[in-house]
């Protein structure tokens, strides 16, 4: 409900009795009149009112007569009173808002034959509805349209100045980057200060624009409407898995638009904190891949010879496939199973990863195969696993939205996943909530937080220490909590007991004052949340990390109390999916033990077929080093890219050329295809059915909304035929198939798209292998490999952007035009200044791996001493610079960050 | 039965009068002019109204009149119709169909699009000779609708003002539809007449 | 008969196992089962017929249908009111204006829209020439079937002076879709008029020319009288309509009854059988055609001057000229053709007697521009359900002039 929103969820505003209509309804007391005859089921219609924010109040059509007003009032900013006697039909308000329509249309151009909003147009159903026919003294702005923004055109002359998006942007998204100006004797709608829109291009205010004013740059002119067939799917790039409307004409993606709406107005502000139905940036302008000139469309085989000299000649799929069975089967039969080994990307949907490791183990008989959540999600998911018998974060967006304390650690939420953010937003601003944000950067959430603790980069873990250090040096703990394990407790004691906060103080530089009250914020909440992201289980010591803020959780009481929790954010759309399905050595599907015993025999009696040995499985790093050595002649690569992903002193290119075959599936041709033998066209997710399963656990639907480009095909047929081709009968028709076998195998996973309430189980850890494993946890600060010295003064980070995700979001021409590949490193305006340097200057960057040269820009979210450069791009190469450091636990390696020199070149 | 009707029925039974009475009608239209004709040699006299194969206009001065709104598309009941469309890049704020197809082979002949036109720009003309031995010459294209359109102009103007989509040559150039205009640009010729 | 003995002895020869080899009959006669159609000229199209015979007589008659199913009530729920129009043009494809009457007569009172009268007169008319060319059609066609070719010429001849006369009304001489939820799409030209009036005149002396061919022709009167009867009963409960029905004795007539239309204007009689055979029905479509002119004469001297189409802005069309120049107006024609209107939830059937019979619309809103099931009552398919009870004992001969004698057209029967 609008208006007056509640600022805790725990105290309800006072009941009130009201008549609508004749009838009785009750109500909570001052919230919007217009939102109580809602949500009786009439509706009145209305043209600026939207339930995700207050009501505005200015198309005046909300009109209803209330028994002692003399003239009707405006429903949507009247409040609920007791006693109030509301009439909301009649043919006197069906004139008044006739009226109201009139004063709208007078002043509109008259051209719905150019307007892309035509068919999907308020104002064109109102005036239909209220049947205007003779219009008086029609005239025209004659505003010139703006086309300053890349993204979006502003065309002032349809506007009907509802506000819709200047009250999205503020009050939902707190992006504020809308303003009404009065210009030309019309009130318009600008970017703030009236310059080119410069913003997080989320788009929203496009989705709430009940006219064509705001227009898509990208499907501006291109198709009405009613030609496009709309497929509700859910979006590849982030953990979020935002739900979305492809819109297609044929096999044409034409554009993308949000369940977030104008025409879904009517909701209940409550409602919200599962997600007001906005997509971000990447969701709404990236679509351009799917039907890319570059995606391919024919199998590739390398004839006359092997690398470098062979060439990658098209070749019909038959022949290829024939060509892969063939020579795995070869390599198998010379060189065993232990010779081949798998690699798959977690953009796939959970159907085609569960059939990829079914494919390894059961058919080929290996267990060397990974994922992309090995890149950090496995952090996570390991460490919860291994503490709190859980799988995955343990809360979802709604306990984010009503938390009293927000803990963000090491990450720039609102870059990586925007969605997600907007429920941290939604608590600072609907529900008051506390958030302390630990980053090395000046990050837009960080803006908002009311305690932004800006960290020396790398010390995010460090910092999660001298919270803890400080809850119990403060006395801030759960006496319940901790009481029943009063030796675990007592090892953590002894464990921080030589941990000097004066010493974080200085390493991390927040001040130990600072330090405390983020440790008292966060103990004292009754709601509070950990949010870890890539700062935490993407930098050094992310286990260990992830343990530490479990261990925080812990002694603050946090575990088990509803909601709150230790929770993570995922870099690509089904992370969580993958880990899920076992797509990494250590898990079979469901999470369970690969060396647990009774899992095995579940699954190699649903496979028929005996599993690879316990402790022969390998995870990304040894496959590359197991490829170097010669050990592995077959890699089987599904939509991954070591080559442009890890830096060069893993060798990944040298490994992969050690191999005998390489094969690779991608819908593009990417650097490790460059190099493959032989080369699969896969489809995107849009051209195939599955499901992802997204941070929260939700299992989302993914629906094919147009034929498959080319001849590429979806990677579960690929792998189907490439199983049967190898002698073993898997008879799936559709990813149906797959999925009801999963289904029987993981009873209750799909649990009809909604996570599973997960309750943390930390008793049987903390009584049983916590003391010997916390001694060394906190033991020394260790000095990490590439601690900063004299002359390698500044913290390089390489991290994600707004607009792009991975590398995949590079193919798409619209998030190129936001957000091109700029070659410039992302510094410091001071550190700028004091190495004399300006935003046409060359830098060289010289680092413990290496240097290289390339442009620098100033940014204002990069602190001094810190530089930035986004991981989406390799030119130049910054990957390279990284030094590369391996989890001893779970082999997860870190190449995010670097110590690095900089000089003008 | 008297014995008049007997003879009557005997005679009727003998004689085969029916076929008599009969052949006297046949024989009597040896004598008509023959309602048949030779066609190809000889053809129909198409009236105005007809629904012919379609056609694209221009405006007199040889402007395109379509402004790619799709709604022909929309009111097509047989999906036979493809308009893509696009912004004219000189004159900001005017639309125009880059690409527009009619399937002529889907086309139930309707006239629902014509009457959907909000710019008049579609019209049936009385041509149905275009039958061919290769079937993808069927889809027309936009070129090949504008020739159409050229051609048969006439009938064109015709059909329009037959189906109450024009009054005639004269009226129907107040009827134009002008875009909104531009300010960065004026490009059209003056204020159209019913902003003034 | 030795020979059958022998014939026997092969069987048991070739299977001794078989089930049936001690109990067969030396000698049976047996049904024989014929399949008529759906590929045979006298099918009026695509019906099959399954015949059980007993020599040449008929023991039972199984309709098979659906060879030109096209999902038409399917197509309807796709697209809005306004748009089905042109498919039921499709459904009998002889007389599309007749379908399209009945369809827009549905909308209309699911829409309860009122028709101006000069459109309810226009369409009595065009309904009138309809049934005309309907039961030309079927007086040509049924005498083809029997064996006169010559009426078929003299009433193909006749029709295409009144498809012409379409032909210039609306722009195509089959296929249309003239009629428009709330009136007609076009008026009478005089050029129009004036044409109607001439063949209002020539036309009488030319059906006392079809007569002559028929009245006393011995193979026609014994191919139908007596052929095909059905009690007055029988037709009743098999809910048959039209010249069918009234040929058993049935009064029944919905542009009597229901009164829609200028039919309540007009004076007209309603012609009825007594014999319910096949001569019964022809003479009752040859008396309905004089009918039709002196309906359709009426109609000219009576039809005032006025719109041709209701002016409901939520339904019906602007004017063109104004879509040009006035936003309202281009909204509605948007709306309207993207759309659609916005259709009341509710359930409605309208029956209209069309030449066959009582054709109706049952149509299915659940609010919206697209009907949500839409449910075409087909004479012809009603009419077909009496089939096997007419066509019993009848010879083999028979049966094309026994569908023959309900005027089927498949494509109203299988849809």
């Amino acid at each position: 409900m609008a208006l007056k929103p509640v600022t805790t969820p725990d105290i309800e505003a006072a009941t009130v009795e009201l008549s609508i209509d004749g009838r009785t309804v009750s109500a909570k007391d001052g919230v919007s009149l217009y939102d109580v005859i809602s949500s009786t089921g009439k509706i009145v219609p209305a043209m600026c009112y939207h339930y995700t924010f207050d009501p505005f109040g200015s198309c005046g059509m909300c009109l209803v007569t209330v028994e002692g007003k003399k003239a009707p009032v405006r429903s949507c900013t009247a409040k609920a009173a007791a006693g109030m006697v509301v009439r909301t039909d009649g043919d006197d308000l069906f004139q008044a808002r006739k009226k109201a329509v009139e004063k709208h249309l007078s002043v509109h151009p008259l051209d719905c034959p150019v307007c892309d909003a035509d068919g999907h147009c308020e104002l064109q159903d109102m005036a239909f509805h209220h049947q205007v026919t003779n219009l008086a003294n029609a005239k025209q702005k004659l505003i010139p349209e703006d086309t300053r923004s890349p993204v979006l055109d502003f065309n002032m002359n349809r506007c009907i100045a509802c506000g819709e998006c200047i009250n999205v942007c503020k009050d939902v998204l707190m992006i504020d980057a809308l303003q009404f100006i009065k210009k030309g004797g019309f009130t318009q709608v600008v970017a703030k200060g009236d310059t080119a829109l410069a913003c997080e291009f989320c788009g929203d205010c496009l989705a709430v624009c009940p006219v064509g004013a705001i227009t898509n740059k990208f499907s501006k002119y291109l198709y009405k409407p009613w030609q496009l067939r709309k497929t509700t799917t859910t979006c590849n790039y982030c953990g979020d898995g935002c739900q979305m409307h492809l819109e297609t004409k044929d096999n044409e993606v034409v554009r993308v638009t949000s369940p977030l709406s104008w025409k879904n107005k009517w909701g209940d502000r409550a409602d919200t904190a599962k997600g007001h139905g906005g997509i971000c940036v990447r969701g709404r302008f990236g679509f351009q891949y799917i039907d890319s000139q570059a995606r391919l469309r024919q199998p590739l085989v390398r004839r006359n010879g092997t690398l470098p000299e062979g060439e990658l000649v098209e070749t019909p799929w038959l022949e290829a496939m024939q060509a892969v069975v063939d020579r795995l089967a070869e390599v198998k039969a010379a060189h065993g199973a232990q010779a081949i080994a798998g690699l798959i990307t977690a953009r796939c949907t959970n159907e085609e990863l569960y059939l990829f490791q079914k494919l390894m183990r059961a058919v080929i008989g290996t267990n060397q195969l990974d994922s992309s959540s090995r890149y950090g999600h496995l952090n996570f998911v390991r460490a919860v696993r291994h503490t709190l018998d859980v799988g995955r974060m343990t809360n979802d967006c709604e306990d984010i939205t009503k938390a009293k304390a927000i803990l963000l650690v090491g990450t720039n939420i609102t870059e990586t996943n925007p969605l997600t953010a907007v429920r941290v937003k939604e608590a600072i601003r609907v529900y008051k909530s506390q958030v302390i944000v630990v980053d090395s950067a000046q990050t837009n959430i960080a803006k908002l937080a009311s305690y932004p603790m800006i960290v020396t980069p790398g010390t995010e873990g460090l910092f999660v220490q001298g919270l803890v250090k400080s809850v119990i040096e403060q006395d801030l703990i759960d006496a319940e909590t901790t009481g029943k394990h009063p030796e675990a407790f007592a090892a953590l004691k002894r464990a921080v007991a030589d941990v000097s906060l004066e010493a974080i103080a200085a390493r991390t530089g927040v001040s130990v004052e600072h330090i405390n009250e983020a440790a008292s914020i966060f103990a004292e909440a009754p709601r509070a949340i950990i949010l870890c992201a890539e700062g935490i289980v993407r930098r050094p010591d992310g286990y260990q990390n992830v343990l530490k803020l479990v261990d925080l959780a812990w002694i603050t009481g946090k575990l088990g109390r509803p909601g709150s929790g230790v929770n993570t954010l995922t870099e690509e759309v089904n992370e969580q999916g993958a880990v899920d399905m076992g797509a990494a050595p250590e898990y079979l599907p469901g999470q369970a033990r690969f060396d647990d015993e009774a899992a095995r025999d579940k699954f190699a009696k649903a496979w028929g077929a005996a599993l690879p040995a316990p402790s022969s499985g390998a995870n990304l790093m040894e496959i590359l080093e197991r490829c170097r050595s010669g050990a592995i002649k077959a890699l089987y690569v599904v939509g991954e890219n070591p080559v442009a992903t890890l830096p060069a002193s893993l060798e990944v290119r040298a490994a992969l050329e050690q191999l005998e075959l390489l094969i690779c599936q991608d819908p593009f041709l990417t650097e490790t295809a460059q190099m493959a033998h032989i080369v699969l066209p896969a489809c995107t997710y849009a051209e195939k059915e599955g499901t992802f399963t997204n941070l929260e656990g939700k299992v989302l639907r993914v629906r094919q909304s147009m034929d498959p480009i080319g001849e590429s095909l979806p990677d579960w047929h690929v792998m189907t035929s490439l199983a049967s081709g190898l002698g073993s009968q898997f008879e799936y028709e559709s990813s149906q198939d797959i999925q009801s076998e999963i289904m029987k195998l993981l009873p209750g996973y799909y649990n009809l798209g909604e996570p599973r309430k997960l309750s943390p189980k930390p008793d049987a850890y903390l009584s049983n292998g916590y003391v010997a494993e916390v001694g060394s946890r906190y033991g020394v600060v260790r000095e990490a490999v590439s601690e900063r010295n004299g002359h390698r003064p500044f913290g390089l980070v390489m991290g994600q952007l707004l607009y792009h995700s991975g590398k995949l979001s590079t193919q798409a021409s619209g998030l190129i035009t936001i957000a091109p590949s700029a070659g410039r490193l992302h510094m410091n305006a001071q550190d700028m200044e004091r190495l004399g340097l300006t935003e046409d200057s060359r830098v060289r960057v010289t680092s413990g791996q290496g240097s290289l040269e390339m442009g620098a820009k100033a940014d204002l979210s990069v602190m001094p001493g810190s530089c930035f450069f986004p991981e989406h791009f390799n030119d130049p190469p910054v990957k390279d610079l990284m030094p590369v450091e391996v989890d001893s636990v779970t082999g997860v390696p870190y190449f995010k960050f670097a110590w690095v020199s900089i000089e003008e070149a | 039965m008297s014995i008049g009707t007997l003879t009557k029925k005997v005679l009727h039974a003998a004689l085969f009068d029916e076929i008599w009475d009969a052949m006297k009608v046949t024989f009597r239209h040896m004598f008509h002019r023959p309602i048949t004709f030779q066609y190809p040699r000889e053809q129909r006299t198409i009236p105005d109204a007809h629904r012919g194969a379609l056609g694209l206009l221009r405006y007199d001065d040889g402007k395109e009149r379509c402004v790619g709104c799709d709604l022909c598309e929309a009111a097509c009941p047989s999906h036979c119709i493809k308009v893509i469309s696009a912004e004219d890049k000189s004159l900001p704020l005017q639309r125009y169909a880059s690409e527009f197809y009619i399937d002529i082979t889907k086309c139930v002949f309707c006239g629902y699009c014509v009457e959907a036109c909000p710019v008049n720009a579609l019209a049936m003309t009385k041509l149905y000779e275009y039958s061919t031995h290769d079937k993808r010459t069927l889809l027309f294209d936009k070129k090949r609708l504008y020739e159409i359109g050229e051609r048969y102009l006439a009938d064109a103007k015709k059909y329009l003002f037959a189906h109450n989509q024009e009054k005639d040559d004269q009226d129907s150039r107040e009827y134009r539809y002008f875009f909104p205009q531009s300010v960065q640009k004026p490009t059209q010729p003056g204020p159209p007449k019913h902003l003034t | 008969m030795p020979q059958l003995e022998d014939q026997r002895s092969t069987v048991y020869k070739v299977d001794p196992e078989h089930p049936e080899s001690t109990t067969l009959p030396t000698l049976r006669t047996e049904e024989l089962l014929l399949n008529m159609g759906p590929q045979h000229p006298a099918t009026h199209g695509v019906l099959k017929v399954i015949l059980e015979l007993e020599g040449e007589r008929i023991v039972k008659a199984t309709p098979v249908m659906g060879f030109l199913h096209r999902g038409v009530e399917k197509l309807a729920e796709d697209g809005t009111y306004h748009q089905f129009i042109p498919h039921t043009d499709r459904l009998d494809y002889v007389c599309a204006m007749y379908n399209n009457f009945a369809y827009c007569r549905a909308v209309e009172k699911l829409m309860n829209i009122t028709v101006p009268e000069r459109a309810e007169y226009l369409r009595t008319i065009v309904a009138e020439v309809q049934r005309i060319i309907g039961h030309q059609f079927w007086l040509g066609t049924q005498a083809l079937d029997i064996g006169a070719m010559t009426v078929f010429f003299y009433t193909f001849r006749d029709r295409e002076i009144l498809l012409d006369w379409f032909d210039e009304l609306c722009g195509a001489r089959l296929t249309t879709s003239w009629y428009r939820i709330g009136g007609v799409e076009r008026d009478f030209t005089p050029s129009l008029l004036g044409k109607v009036r001439k063949f209002l005149d020539y036309f009488p002396p030319k059906i006392e020319e079809y007569v002559v061919f028929l009245e006393k022709n011995r193979i026609w009167l014994s191919r139908t009288q007596g052929v095909a009867v059905i009690s007055a009963e029988d037709a009743v409960n098999f809910g048959l309509s039209g010249p069918t029905l009234r040929g058993s004795g049935v009064d029944y007539d919905l542009r009597k009854y229901e009164a829609y239309g200028a039919y309540p204007k007009c004076e007209f009689s309603v012609p009825v059988g007594k014999n319910g055979d096949t001569y019964d029905r022809y003479w009752i479509r040859i008396l309905e055609m004089k009918e039709s002119v002196k309906i359709i004469r009426q109609c000219l001297d009576q039809m005032p001057e006025g719109p041709i189409m209701a002016d409901v802005p939520s339904v019906t069309l602007p004017p063109k000229d104004r879509v040009f120049t006035n936003l309202e107006s281009m909204i509605q024609q948007f709306k309207l053709f993207s759309q659609g209107f916005d259709a009341p939830p509710g359930e409605i059937y309208c029956g209209t007697e069309a030449h066959k019979g009582e054709l109706g619309f049952y149509i299915v809103s659940k609010g919206g521009g697209k009907p949500y099931r839409l449910k075409i009552r087909a004479p012809s398919f009603i009419h077909m359900g009496a089939f096997d009870h007419m066509a019993r004992g009848y010879m083999i001969a028979d049966a094309v002039t026994i569908f023959g004698t309900y005027d089927i057209v498949m494509g109203e029967c299988d849809r």
